[in-house]
């Protein structure tokens, strides 16, 4: 039995922020979440044990690598530190945060810091695509081609519209139902845009079409933004809640996880898939696997999911690879409701990738700590009531890297 | 509880009318445009749609003309928001007109930014007059969401809470309640701080005032840069009507340098007048846009490369360490530099402070410091006092205010503790420090 892995908690940067408008250096974002990230848990730097850093892209983005030893700059009392950085493209958070959950579960050192991390709004959109094509096979998908992953997003719904039928009417609404939750985050980016299902419907100049069937309403966001969480061991977790003479039951924990890569190219995962009800098989597996883990015996038994909608078609692709339908039905839970707050799973609470923001290294460590705050009911105006379990499901690439957390007591 | 339903905006054609109808018709009201002509109306609704980047919201809006449809419109709204031309004579002839159609329940509010609320609520009957307040959007209100609300002595009390309310949750504003005093909250604590360094700029310079008060002290846009924004004819407009009407501590900040006035004549009101410009003047050369800047004793233009501002070593430091995030040191640089540039900073962000909390308490402009601080933080995005007393030190921050003659503010002289007077918990204070 692995040593349980317990979540102190963390903090989110303000996603609305615009970092370069502020003239500001990624080193400003890490540190903005550390320190607020220890404010928060009222944890002293010096009980820290190691840093991981989840970041896609600060190369392209911001000139800069070796991101873990930025965090030795956050506080002179890191000075030292052992910390690394992890890149999985848009799931490089939940690998950093795999990668200090395995530390710890080895019995490495009882207290994590992991802080994910993306600036973003450093260079124009088109840059910012094409940058964000090397998270597929650049040279075959993405070299010169104007925003390749919206287009590899609108073929993921294709494949579903070829196998099961698709209607964008159900992408619309999953939109809005992101930003309509946006509206009670008070980090999230969209939280004061306008946005309407019937916009999310239209198409003309101000909601155009950016790749195949994927419009501007359907995209998640370019997004300035930085988390960080904590987590521990039983013994750390135990120290922490003594020193604050809490229960220690009363920690949340990573009840179980997966993690699967599919081939990186989207016309190979589509090939492999061919005759499987599953359009990303590896997707789904990453999910039984951390159902499996956390005894949890199907999606029935988690309150809510904070899943990975870089697109509208990625969380109707999540519906039903969590188990909510049955594969090609992702539709019913749309109609019927159940991915709304209030609904019986609801989906995105935060409001997503689409409407609380998606900096790319910081989206798996925005998900696990969105999971703590509901699992602890400290998620205020976006509180799903009575929240015992969440599910979380982030995604690099097309589909290509899953990485899956349930957690709660 | 009001509700807010339906809504009718006078001067829907302005900038301030078609932001306000987007806001309204974003929180789900259904919203009537009024303009001169329904054409004029017209582009002001294709502007709402513009900046809410939405076709869609536009089903939510029709335009009418004031001569067709002002009575009927009045008739069936719940809210009935004027955005008028700043000129009380035009607003009241509006309300007296607003007054005989509405109905005995609708609230009437008006966008304006300083002049007299109790002034414009007896334009209309005793039901008009108790339904009456001043909602202060600022430009472009689908952006900025700080609002200032201002009731008068004889409005409904009952009414002001469920507004702030509505405003808050249903249209995403921060509000600041504010009482009925010349320019309110923001614009009197904010345009005696732009006056200031105007005043200033008449011995030292333009680009010079606007680098040694520049983002580095806690705001996104220099300060002269922020008044060419707004336009020195509302700058004028607005210090005037605070010289006029306050004799408050800092009066002489209000006077407007002789210099502006003299631009003002010559038709030179900043951004708005591009070819003749304000503060700055943008001009193209081979392509390329080149900023000439003022020269106050002159009133002429001079290229950048005759108005280069020497690099100060301690404003270079404390970019540097707000670009990564270091705000205390910064600001503790802020406290401890040497010099000329130092002490007039210095003399100007903490008579900010000063002043701003200067404006809370019993007979002034708000109750609490958090409603100043909203109304700097997110109308003017600059960083609120209680920040800078924060992130500076509260015993610090009142020896500074001393030791630069200015007056120490009960409530900071209360608090002088460490435990913080900024309560905003999901605000980051970084975002304020811009390097």
């Amino acid at each position: 039995m692995a040593e349980p892995v317990y979540i102190l908690g963390g903090y989110q940067t303000d996603f609305a922020r615009n970092w370069t408008k502020e003239n500001k250096h990624i080193m400003a974002l890490i540190r903005e979440a550390v320190i607020g990230g220890l404010a928060e848990t009222g944890i002293d730097p010096r009980e820290v044990e190691v840093g991981h850093v989840g970041n896609f892209a600060a190369e392209l983005y911001a000139m800069q690598g070796h991101l873990g030893a930025f965090l030795v700059d956050a506080d002179p009392a890191f000075s030292g530190l052992p910390t690394s950085r992890h890149e999985a493209a848009c799931a490089s958070g939940s690998i950093a945060l795999l990668a200090a959950s395995a530390e710890i579960e080895a019995g490495r050192y009882d207290l994590a810091m992991v802080v994910g991390v993306e600036q973003m709004k450093t260079v124009d959109p088109k840059t910012g695509g094409d940058y964000l094509g090397t998270a597929a096979w650049y040279e075959r998908e993405a070299e010169g081609v104007e925003f390749p992953f919206p287009k590899l997003f609108g073929k993921l719904g294709d494949e579903y519209d070829k196998r099961y039928g698709l209607k964008d009417e159900h992408l619309a609404h999953i939109s809005a139902v992101n930003y309509s939750n946006a509206k009670r985050n008070p980090l999230a980016q969209t939280r004061s845009w306008y946005m309407t299902e019937d916009h999310a419907n239209s198409t003309d100049k101000f909601n155009s079409i950016i790749g195949g069937r994927i419009k501007i309403s359907d995209c998640s966001q370019v997004t300035d933004g930085a988390v960080t969480v904590f987590l521990a061991s039983a013994k750390g977790a135990a120290a922490y809640a003594k020193q604050r003479g809490i229960d220690l039951a009363k920690l949340p924990k990573i009840l179980g996880w997966g993690h699967r890569t599919a081939p990186i190219e989207f016309t190979t995962k589509v090939a492999e898939s061919a005759g499987n009800e599953y359009i990303l098989p590896h997707t789904r597996r990453a999910i039984v696997d951390a159902f499996d883990r956390a005894g949890v015996s199907g999606v029935a038994d988690v309150d809510a999911i904070e899943t990975h909608d870089c697109f509208t078609t990625s969380e109707y692709m999540a519906i039903d690879h969590f188990g909510l339908t049955k594969p090609g039905e992702s539709w019913k839970a749309i109609e019927d409701g159940t991915i709304e707050l209030g609904g019986k799973t609801p989906i995105n609470p935060s409001g997503g990738l689409i409407g609380a923001g998606h900096p790319v290294g910081a989206t798996g460590c925005r998900q696990l700590l969105d999971a703590y705050k509901q699992v602890t009911n400290t998620a205020g105006d976006y509180q799903v009531d009575g929240a015992k379990k969440i599910a979380t499901l982030n995604i690099g690439g097309s589909g290509t890297t899953s990485c899956c957390f349930v957690v709660g007591h | 509880m009001r509700k807010i339903e339906k809504v009718v905006v006078l001067g829907a054609n302005g900038t301030m009318g078609a932001g306000s109808a987007e806001v309204f018709a974003a929180g789900g009201c259904e919203v009537i445009l009024l303009a001169r002509s329904a054409d004029k109306a017209q582009a002001g609704l294709e502007a709402a749609q513009g900046m809410a980047k939405s076709t869609t919201i536009g089903s939510l809006m029709k335009a009418g003309s004031y001569d067709d449809d002002l009575e009927k419109a009045v008739a069936g709204a719940d809210l009935i928001f004027e955005a008028l031309a700043e000129d009380m004579e035009i607003k009241k002839e509006f309300f007296a007109r607003v007054s005989k159609a509405r109905q005995a329940d609708s609230i009437v509010a008006t966008v304006s930014s300083g002049l007299s609320i109790t002034e414009m609520a007896a334009a209309g009957d005793a039901s008009f007059a108790k339904n009456f307040l001043g909602i202060h959007l600022f430009n472009p209100p689908n952006v900025i969401v700080g609002t200032e609300v201002i009731p008068h002595a004889g409005t409904d009390a009952a009414l002001i809470d469920p507004i702030v309310e509505l405003l808050e949750n249903r249209f995403g504003r921060v509000v600041t309640l504010c009482r009925d005093l010349p320019a309110f909250a923001g614009n009197r604590v904010g345009f005696k701080v732009l006056n200031e360094v105007a005043q200033l700029a008449a011995e030292h310079g333009v680009a010079y005032m606007d680098y040694v008060v520049g983002p580095y002290t806690g705001r996104a846009m220099p300060p002269l840069a922020t008044v060419d924004l707004v336009g020195l004819d509302v700058h004028k407009a607005i210090v005037d009507n605070v010289h006029a009407n306050t004799a408050d501590e800092a009066h002489d900040c209000f006077a407007l340098p002789a210099y502006v006035q003299k631009l003002i004549d010559n038709g030179h009101l900043g951004n708005k007048t591009g070819a003749l410009g304000g503060f700055y003047r943008r001009v193209k050369e081979n392509g390329k846009n080149v900023r000439y800047v003022l020269d106050p004793a002159s009133g002429d233009y001079r290229a950048p490369t005759d108005a280069v501002v020497e690099p100060v070593p301690f404003i270079e430091e404390i970019s540097k360490l707000h670009r990564v995030g270091r705000y205390r040191e910064a600001m503790q640089l802020f406290v401890e530099a040497k010099g000329k540039e130092a002490d007039i900073a210095r003399k100007v962000i903490f008579g900010y402070v000063s002043y701003a909390l200067n404006r809370v308490g019993d007979g002034e402009v708000v109750r609490e410091p958090r409603d100043v601080d909203r109304i700097m933080g997110f109308g003017f995005n600059w960083a609120p006092p209680t920040v800078l007393a924060d992130i500076i030190g509260h015993r610090e921050t009142i020896a500074q205010i001393e030791k630069y003659g200015l007056q120490v503010p009960a409530v900071l002289a209360k608090a002088a503790g460490d435990s913080p007077l900024f309560r905003e918990p999901n605000v980051n204070i970084g975002r304020f420090f811009s390097a």
